[in-house]
Formats: C-alpha cells, structure tokens, sequence
C-alpha cells in the first residue's frame, strides 16, 4: 500500500484551528523573532498572552521568564533552552526552523522532574548534598586539576543521643548539625551527609593547612556548641579527618578513605579534635586490619591462654587469689602483647566472645586448684553493654562448679561511666549470688568517688604507675596511702599493683596496703603452675625459672 | 496549650571574643542589643544581659520553640565561646517582663573609666549556678528600673 501523501490534504485555517488547540503549548515566530502565533497551552503556560508582533524576547521578558533561546536558521535548524518562569516551574523550549525562516516553538513544563532529579541529588532530612552528589563533584574538581580539601566529620555521642532521647530528636538533631556547618562552609564548599551521622564539607580551591586548620577548629567548636532542642540540653562533639588534593591523592576513592583514616585517627586520639592525613596512618591501619582478621581466627584456633599471678595477703603472707591474665599466642606473630590486640578487640567487639572464654577458662582453672582461693577475672566496658553478660557469669559458675565467692570480677571505671544505673544494678546482682567485685587500675582516669558510694567493691586495685612512682615522687606515695586509708575506711581491701622490689613491698606495706601483686611477689604462670605453686609453696622460683615466663 | 508555648527559660554564661578594647566591645554589644530587641520581641522572648571580666551572662525567656531557635542563632554566633548553658527548663512567670533584652551593668567602657565598678556585679563565671546569675541579672534589672 502506497504511503499517504504528506502534502496538505486540508485547508490552511483547519491546520491553524488544531493548533490553537493542540495539547502541546506551540508559539509561531517569524524570520525576524516576532511571535506571530501562540496557542492556548502556551498561553496558559506562560501565563500571559503575547501583544501582536511582539519579539520573542520581549514576550517572555514581559511574562517574567528567565532565560532566552536563539532562533534556529540554515546552520542550526533546531535548538533548545532551559527557562524558568516566574512561578518557579522549569520548562524546556525546543524551536525548529520553518520553511519560511520562522521557527516553531515547542515548550514542555519539566519542573516535575528536575525536582526529582534534585531530590536524588540531595539527603531528605537535612538538605545537604548527599554521597551521590558529592563523589560527583569531587570527581568533576579533580578530572580538571583543581586543587581541594576534603574534611570528613563524625558526631561524637550522636548514637547515645539517639538511644536515650528517640529518633526524632536525632533526626532534629541532625538538622541542626547540618545548619551550623552551613555556616561553616564558603560559598562553593558543597556540604554533605553520608548518611547516620556522618558528614563531609569539600572545600574547592587551594588551601594552606593553617587556613584548613581554622575551619576545622571552627567545625568542632560549633558543632560542639550545646543544642536547646525540644525542652533539652543536648551536648554532642565532632571529630574530623582532613585530606587534601593533590597532596594526598588524586582519586576520588583514595581521598575519601584518607580523610576517613585521618577521620579514625582524630576519634582514637580522644574526640572533638581533627587531624590531617598522613602517609603513615595508612600503614597503621593495615597493620591494625591484619591482626583484626588473626584476631578473628583466634578463639577457633586456640590461640588465647590464661596465665596466673599470684595475689599475696601482707599480713599472711599467703597466696590468695590469682588474676587471670590474657595472653595471645599466633603462630606467625608469637607472643603479642595485650597493648597491640586488647583496643582491636574492644574497638571490634571480639572482645564480647573472648571475654567469655576467658571467663569459662579461669573458673574451670580455679575450680581444679587444691586450695579455695580467688580467681580475678577482667571484664570489659563493652562487656557491660552486652545482655548476657550476668546469664554468662552464672553459666561460667555452674559448669565449672566454681564457688561464686571465688570469682572476682574486675572492673575499670571506665566501664561505669556510661548506664552508671544499669552497670550498677548488674553487678549487684551478681553480688547477691556471691560473686565479688574489685575496682581495677583505680587512681588512674577519673577516679571518681561517687562510683565507690554506689557500689560496695570488695578490693580496690591501686595502679600499678603509682607503686612504681613511689621512689621518686612523693605525691605518688601519698596517693597510695590516702587509697589504703579509703579502702579501710570503707571495708574494702586494697591491692598495690605492680611491686617489682623490695623496697615498694616494704613502701606499700608502710602505706596500709593488704594486698600486693607484681612480680615481685610472683610473676604470671601457667594454670598448671598454679596449681602446683598451692600444693608445694617453696618450688615458685623454681617454676619460674623453668617457664621463663 | 501546646507544648512547645510553655513559657521557658533558658540561663548561659560565655566568653567574649570580640577583639579590640573596651569601645570597640561596647559598639558590638549595642549591636546585639539592637539586633536583640528587634529579634525578640517579634519571638516574644525577653530577657537580660550583661558582661563582666570578659564573659557574657545572659537568661532567655519566652516559649520554649522561640527561646530554643533565638539560642540557636546566639550559639552560632563567633563574637563569644565556650557557651555554658546553667539552666533550661520551665517557669511559671518572666523575671524580666518589660525587656526584650536589656542590658545590666556598666558597659566595658564605662567600667573601664570607673574602674571596678563592674566587679560589684558579683559576677564570676567560675562559680556561677544559674540560680545567681538570674539573681545577678534580676537584681542589677531592678536597679535599672530604679
Ligand atoms: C552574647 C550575645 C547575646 C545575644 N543575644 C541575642 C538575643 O537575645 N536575640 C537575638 O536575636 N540575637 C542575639 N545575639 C545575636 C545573634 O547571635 C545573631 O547575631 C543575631 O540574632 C542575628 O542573627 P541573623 O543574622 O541570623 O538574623 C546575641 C549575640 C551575642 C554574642
């Protein structure tokens, strides 16, 4: 079947009528940009109507548009704008050339979907710049070369604010944040967040770390500014981890990942402070990566052991106890030192696993020794914060048939800063079973006195740094008087920790202390030592001597 | 009535870091104070004032949406730091009805020129709770008022 001729079968002013009514807006200019014609959509879409012969320009000056489009001709027969009418709405204008050398106008309203478009560009709850968009316009800055600082910032305590007061303060909260970095940023930083609570300010242009540093400075100052939201005081902080470009690296991933090792680093160091990336951090952070994965492996592999020290009663003279101490054989590594793994595995929370096994494994020991005397066993801040923890100690006791008087739990303060309440309600109960419970490294960090009215510890541990400060300083000996002068004053026994010699035995002896550890009096041995060190007192250096331990 | 028009109010001390002598620190506090009034009484928040050995004291009062967003704006401002907020909690009655921000004691300059005078204040960050320094800004109001 033949095509359907294209010339025009109708008469002229048919053609007109459907174009007037024609659903799409059309505007008719003649060769030198009048606007000859206007049908009612674009009439309607403009929002007002154009005065004859008026130019095109005028019309859409007159209607308050902004923008403009250049009439098509032989070299460019179509051509396209972008304009925003008065009323916001974004619309798209395509004109063709006519054979008369007019143009016929097309106009599409695409508000809807250039909002859309910004919306994906941007975090709903705050407004800023999100991830998509930022990585977009790192990734534009350096294909051009230009020199920039990306600032990574992390709230501190946002997750706890969240917890305690609900997410819709948070959400609130966040917005607030936002805000006064808004007031941080230049014009021409783009202002991110990430998601949770973490955010990114990029700063374009070129910036001497001084210049970097007073905006830092100015983020962790105002961010950790108290917020008066919803009838609350809400005190929050900010770490931040800076990079810079080219410096540090030239590719979008790298940087990001500089700026969130600096970012680590600034949070490790304490909070509410910032650092720039370093080479080095990057190294560290494999390293810390690697015993992560060992770490990992370890429990399953058998690598942890349990090594024993005495605890020594100075009026007796007698053992009395052991403290349980971790110890971390690798087949690649060998011994590693709690330093380097016990802030992995906190930081990880491995510890929660270990912890346990530690726990089963010292109260299986004990259970086995000839004598009934203690076992201390640590336990960590994270530890507090996992639920089973009263149902773990009360199994570890059962199956290893260990008298729950036998078990000291030792605690830093650091595990009672947070949920004070609820740590204390837990301990009590354990107290109420018979387990005991002894302050550890007391006198260091806060040392605040309110903890030891709220709970009865049975022990306090004296710092091992104080006994070994004792011949030089005397405020270190006073220390550990007015600690031994507490303790019995409140019927809590007192352990010097640390006692290498003679010399701080007698110190600590003269200070009031009952309770001495250090290697002095017995240095860590196996479990099987242990046991023996109760059956055959005299053979300890013996035994020593023969583990090298 | 709705929770967030219960009457608040809301007491903080701060440290000045206006640079510059005592006029240049009294040309910026009339600033605030004019900024100040015009701000509050369109919130319906009122309040006082002062500064003495190189702090601010200042209470807000009003409800609690208008007095959170006015402190909101002061903690964002660079002029002061180290913000300490003393108190923010409900109130039956405005301890300075008639002021949309007034100010209390002597200027800086003034106290300059007088030598001391600011002293008498008896304000002192350090030790302050915010029961004194509403007393401390309630009393120099009254004398104010005379
Ligand atoms: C110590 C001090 C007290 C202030 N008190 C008020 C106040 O009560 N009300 C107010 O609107 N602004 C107060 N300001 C000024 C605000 O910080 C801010 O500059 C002002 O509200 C103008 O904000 P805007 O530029 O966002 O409108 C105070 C500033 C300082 C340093």
């Amino acid at each position: 079947m033949p095509m359907p001729d294209p010339e025009p079968v109708v008469q002229p002013d048919a053609y007109l009528a459907a174009l007037l009514e024609l659903a799409t807006p059309v505007l008719l200019a003649d060769a030198s940009g009048r606007v000859e014609f206007a049908n009612r959509e674009a009439t309607a879409l403009l929002g007002c109507t154009a005065a004859p012969a008026m130019a095109l320009d005028g019309l859409f000056a007159s209607c308050g548009i902004q923008g403009r489009i250049a009439l098509p001709d032989a070299a460019a027969p179509q051509r396209f704008a972008q304009m925003r009418l008065s009323d916001g709405r974004i619309v798209n204008v395509e004109a063709r050339l006519l054979p008369d050398g007019g143009a016929a106008l097309t106009l599409a309203d695409v508000s809807a979907f250039v909002r859309e478009a910004e919306r994906a560009r941007r975090d709903p709850l705050t407004g800023l710049a999100n991830r998509v968009t930022l990585h977009a316009t790192l990734g534009r800055l350096l294909q051009a070369d230009e020199p920039l600082t990306v600032l990574s910032i992390d709230l501190d305590r946002f997750k706890s604010v969240n917890d305690t007061l609900g997410h819709p303060i948070g959400d609130t909260l966040l917005r607030k944040v936002a805000e006064r970095l808004g007031t941080v940023a230049a014009d021409g930083d783009v202002v991110a967040r990430l998601g949770g609570d973490e955010f990114t300010i990029l700063k374009p242009g070129q910036f001497s770390q001084q210049e970097i540093k007073t905006t830092a400075k100015r983020v962790v100052d105002l961010v950790g500014r108290t917020y008066a939201l919803e009838g609350h005081m809400i005190h929050i902080g900010a770490s931040v981890g800076i990079t810079q470009a080219p410096q540090d690296g030239t590719d979008n991933d790298v940087l990001m990942k500089n700026a969130d090792l600096a970012l680590y680093r600034s949070k490790a160091e304490g909070r509410g402070r910032f650092r720039f990336f370093e080479q080095e951090m990057d190294e560290q952070m494999q390293a810390r990566r690697a015993i992560e994965l060992d770490l990992r492996r370890a429990l399953a592999l058998k690598e942890f052991e349990l090594a024993y020290q005495p605890q020594v009663d100075l009026a007796t003279q007698d053992v009395v106890g052991f403290e349980a101490l971790l110890r971390w054989r690798n087949a690649a590594r060998g011994l590693v030192s709690p330093a380097e793994f016990i802030p992995v595995a906190e930081e990880t929370g491995l510890i929660v696993a270990i912890g346990e096994w530690v726990l089963r494994t010292a109260c299986r020991d004990a259970a086995s020794w000839p004598e009934p005397i203690s076992v201390g066993v640590n336990l960590s801040p994270l530890q507090f914060r996992s639920p089973t923890l009263a149902q773990t100690v009360l199994s570890a006791l059962a199956n290893s048939g260990l008298a729950p008087e036998r078990l000291e739990l030792e605690i830093t303060e650091n595990a009672l800063i947070e949920d004070t309440d609820a740590v204390i309600a837990l301990l009590n109960r354990l107290r109420d079973v018979g387990v005991r419970v002894s302050m550890d490294d007391f006198g260091t960090g806060y040392s605040s006195l309110a903890y030891l009215q709220k709970f009865p510890f049975d022990r306090l541990k004296i710092d091992q740094s104080f006994v070994r400060g004792m011949g030089e300083n005397p405020e270190a000996g006073a220390i550990v008087r007015a600690v031994a002068a507490l303790g019995a004053s409140l019927g809590m026994k007192t352990t010097a920790e640390g006692v290498e010699t003679e010399e701080q035995l007698a110190a600590i002896r003269l200070e009031g202390c009952t309770h001495v550890q250090g290697y002095f009096t017995g240095r860590p041995m196996a479990a099987a030592d242990a046991s023996a060190l109760l059956t055959q007192p005299r053979r300890v250096a013996e035994i020593i001597e023969e583990e090298g331990l | 009535m709705n929770e967030t028009e219960i009457l608040h109010r809301l007491v903080y001390y701060s440290r000045n870091e206006v640079e510059g002598g005592a006029d240049a620190l009294d040309a910026v506090i009339d600033q605030i104070l004019a900024v100040s009034q015009r701000n509050n009484t369109e919130a319906d928040v009122t309040g006082a004032l002062l500064f003495n050995t190189g702090c601010f004291g200042q209470a807000l009062e009003g409800p609690r949406r208008a007095v959170e967003a006015t402190f909101e704006r002061i903690q964002r401002d660079t002029r002061h730091s180290d913000v300490t907020l003393l108190a923010f909690e409900t109130t039956t009655t405005r301890a300075f009805p008639n002021w949309s921000m007034g100010y209390v004691g002597a200027k800086p300059a003034d106290a300059d020129r007088f030598g001391g005078i600011a002293q008498t204040s008896g304000f002192d960050p350090s030790r302050m709770t915010a029961d004194r320094l509403l007393q401390t800004l309630h009393g120099l109001a009254m004398e104010e008022e005379g």
